[in-house]
């Protein structure tokens, strides 16, 4: 009801307003009463429910309610939302970890390629980096632009969605879906390899360590934005002091001369190789390397999550990520290259394990640093996919390609149902993939690379209609970057399609089928509910014909009678009976009762109450044009464990009548209550 | 003297956690029963029942806290909140008709012209309620 009519004597509401007389003329006072304890504050129509009335009752309530405030901490008010974002400090451990993090593991994808071809060929690591590096000076640039051209967030999707259109939009939104989903699974196996590195018993329990880290990661961004990113800034600045410091002594020691001895890997390649250096093995270890590059699209993406001005901290925080990520793998690539490090077959050590052991030494403190480090950063990295795939799933939501639940923000302004679908997904393909980073990482730069492309073509169709200031560079730096970063997705698609790729190129068109046949299901529910003017009168309905399916003549059975009296004047009842015997009693019981009530008996000699049913509110309907109704009565017994214990037949009715049209289900409950209750009333 | 019900009258002072207490002390051996009440006054060109919002919000902030204190004190304090021209008159009615043989009342420590003011609601039920009255006056404030 609207605030200015006035309400009718007999509406509920939550406040009464009772005029005394007082004792003296003049000394009249209001009485306002209020149910006390509802937690609704508010007066004249406009409530506002406080967090007293998210509070469960009962033991199992309070219980569950406890748990959830222990893990994910108190409930955040929606005005706190611009407190939970983050500044460049805590930004860049939250959005940039993923792409800082790649540098502990880039350097021995490309070089575990290159080893194929023998030892000899691990030469070619460095040219390998600085072009990986090159590419990501490119896509930091073009990112760059992204941000500015669209500071609201929603990166690849939004900007492929506008330029493109909205298959090319769901393309990218579908590939940058799965790459959030390779992130989580990669990063946590690297992070579990890195553990594994200095503690070998854990190689073979490797998926289910993961699998644990997995439900840590969520349970922390359950918590919130602000909060994971607290949680996360000084392990992520823990590694950058780690690998700098481990670069500025390595190269400390080369340039004075005493080049560190190379540690040998537990199972190193064959000196000579097993297959020749050819150009595509050479593409094949760039495109491993290109691994590095993923996770830089989490900066555009996550905009919003950043403090005023958002665009400006989002570029500060994406040429941070950059600087520091390239300094560190060229910085590890030098390193492994000068010393003569291998990578290890069987991926028990880490390259970045044997830089660290040839450099400060095998067992000393700082190499147990390096390595601890390097392990949280890698986990942490996992976080980017907690921060990209719920927001990107949300404007997915909010734009109808995903299920409405994605958009909802949790108690504290999170999006938990994406953290959840994210961690379930994640784990399962980590397990699938039996925890190998090897095998994960095939999978992984696709989508990244043509949500790049995508969006970088797109913005060039931007500047091209837009011609803002400026517009002819912007167009070289993003044709540019669309060239650059198309070529990797080809180089990454051809020379990883037979070791995985396939399955992301077969799933990306799946899931864009899958988003666009969500939306047509929205558009058309959308239609068949809108109301087609703003005005609308609310209809008049006549009252409808009621029926009441009655199995027992007792207290349940009169209450739901009762309450069908009390919607229409046309009710009927109607029992189902298994026999002729039984029939007749029945119906000798009912004309005992004190009713208007008319009642038909269907004899089922088949013994099945449900169907017989179901076919005689068919007929009436059929006979009657008005709106059938049809009032269930439903025993609830004191405890959940009761319920085994009775038939549930009313359960079984409204399930069958659920999607029955033009049928309005009542269901009436009848609570237990025990026979001393009821001799008191 | 012992009281079956009390009538506490809460102005949102911070005398009212102490007034709260002592009712508690007293009304826990008698087994007495406790309302608390907060008057909002309306002036008189505005109609008696309107609506204040910032008035109702603050007058249910302040009995919430005072069911707070009671629950911590061990007193079952039942609220209601009011709207009157008097304050006074609205306390003294409604413990007439409520029946109430104490009505507590609560005094900050204030002072005027270098005196304690006890002000005009206390003054007012102390001349006018038919009942007992007891006014908790605050400690000097050091």
């Amino acid at each position: 009801m609207s605030g200015e009519e006035p309400e009718r004597p007999d509406t509920p509401s939550l406040e009464k307003r009772v005029t005394q007389p007082g004792r003296h003329v003049g000394d009249r006072y209001v009485r306002i009463m209020r149910p006390t304890g509802s937690g609704i504050k508010g007066h004249g129509g406009r409530y506002v429910a406080t967090e007293q009335t998210m509070d469960r009752t009962g033991r199992v309530g309070h219980a569950w309610d406890g748990a959830v405030r222990f893990l994910i901490g108190k409930r955040l008010h929606s005005d706190a939302e611009s407190e939970e974002r983050v500044s460049v400090a805590t930004g860049l451990p939250i959005l940039a970890s993923d792409n800082i993090s790649s540098s502990a593991y880039a350097t021995e994808e490309a070089m575990r390629i290159l080893a194929i071809a023998g030892t000899a060929a691990l030469a070619l690591t460095m040219p390998i980096a600085l072009a990986v590096v090159f590419v990501l000076a490119i896509v930091i640039l073009s990112e760059s632009r992204v941000i500015r051209a669209y500071p609201n967030g929603g990166g690849s999707y939004l900007v492929a969605r506008e330029n493109h259109g909205v298959i090319a939009g769901l393309v990218a939104a579908s590939a940058l879906l799965i790459d959030y989903v390779l992130t989580v699974a990669v990063s946590t196996a690297a992070g579990v390899a890195a553990i594994s590195s200095f503690f070998p018993e854990l190689h073979t329990q490797r998926v289910a360590v993961g699998v644990v880290l997995i439900a840590v990661l969520a349970i922390a961004n359950l918590r919130g934005v602000r909060e994971a990113g607290l949680l996360f800034a000084a392990p992520t600045y823990a590694y950058m002091l780690a690998m700098y410091g481990l670069l500025a002594f390595g190269l400390f020691r080369i340039f004075a001369g005493d080049v560190p001895a190379p540690v040998a890997p537990p199972d190193p390649f064959l000196p000579e190789g097993t297959a020749a250096l050819s150009i595509l093995l050479v593409l094949r270890a760039f495109a491993s390397g290109s691994v590095g590059l993923t996770g830089s699209e989490a900066v555009a993406n996550g905009v919003p999550s950043f403090r005023r001005p958002e665009a400006r901290n989002a570029v500060i925080t994406l040429v941070l990520m950059g600087t520091i990520f390239a300094t560190i793998f060229l910085g590890v690539t030098y390193l492994a290259t000068r010393i003569g490090i291998q990578p290890d077959q069987s991926e028990i050590e880490t390259v970045n394990s044997m830089i660290t052991r040839a450099v400060v030494g095998t067992g000393t403190p700082f190499y147990y640093f390096v390595q601890i480090t390097t392990a949280v950063i890698l986990l942490l990295a996992a976080n980017t996919g907690f921060t990209g795939f719920p927001r990107l799933a949300s404007v997915l939501a909010n734009d109808r390609f995903m299920p409405r639940h994605f958009a909802d923000v949790g108690s504290r302004m999170a999006f938990n149902t994406g953290i959840v679908v994210l961690s379930v997904l994640a784990a399962v393909i980590l397990a699938a993939f039996g925890g190998s980073v090897n095998a994960l990482v095939p999978l992984y730069t696709i989508g990244v690379f043509l949500a790049f492309t995508l969006s970088q073509s797109g913005l060039v169709r931007r500047w091209r209609r837009l011609r803002n200031p400026g517009w002819r560079l912007s167009i070289v730096i993003n044709s540019f970057g669309a060239v650059v970063t198309g070529t990797v997705l080809i180089v990454v698609a051809v020379t990883k399609f037979a070791l995985g790729a396939w399955m992301v190129m077969i799933l990306i068109p799946v899931i864009v089928a899958l988003l666009y046949a969500i939306n047509r299901h929205y558009q058309t529910t959308q239609d068949a509910l809108v109301l087609s003017g703003p005005e609308q009168r609310v209809p008049v309905y006549a009252a409808p014909v009621v029926i009441v399916p009655i199995a027992r003549l007792d207290r349940a059975a009169l209450q739901s009678l009762a309450f069908a009296r009390s919607v229409s004047p046309t009710v009927k009842a109607v029992h189902v009976s298994t026999s002729r015997a039984s029939a007749d009693e029945f119906r000798a019981r009912w004309n005992r009762l004190d009713t208007d009530v008319a009642l038909d008996v269907v004899e089922s000699p088949f013994r099945s109450l449900v169907q017989p049913l179901l076919r005689y509110i068919d007929a009436i309907d059929k006979s009657d044009d008005r709106p059938i109704t049809v009032v269930l009565s439903e025993f609830v017994p004191r405890h959940w464990w009761e319920w085994f214990l009775h038939s549930q037949t009313a359960f079984r009715l409204k399930a069958a009548l659920l999607f029955r049209p033009n049928t309005i289900v009542i269901d009436v409950p009848y609570h237990y209550q025990d026979t001393a209750d009821l001799a008191r009333r | 003297m012992q009281p079956k019900r009390i009538l506490v009258a809460l102005a949102g002072s911070s005398a009212d956690p102490d007034v709260i207490r002592l009712v508690a002390w007293i009304a826990k051996p008698a087994k007495a029963e406790v309302v608390g009440i907060h008057v909002i006054e309306v002036r008189w060109n505005l109609p008696l029942d309107a609506v204040m919002e910032p008035e109702l919000d603050r007058g249910e902030e302040l009995l919430e806290s005072a069911k707070k204190v009671a629950d911590q004190a061990g007193l079952d304090l039942e609220t209601e909140l009011l709207q009157a021209r008097d304050a006074a008159a609205a306390i003294v009615d409604t413990a007439v008709e409520r029946k109430c043989d104490l009505i507590v009342v609560a005094m900050p420590y204030r002072k005027r012209l270098g005196r304690v003011y006890v002000g005009r609601t206390v003054q007012n039920v102390y001349v006018n309620a038919p009942c007992a009255v007891l006014a908790y006056r605050q400690e000097e404030t050091k």
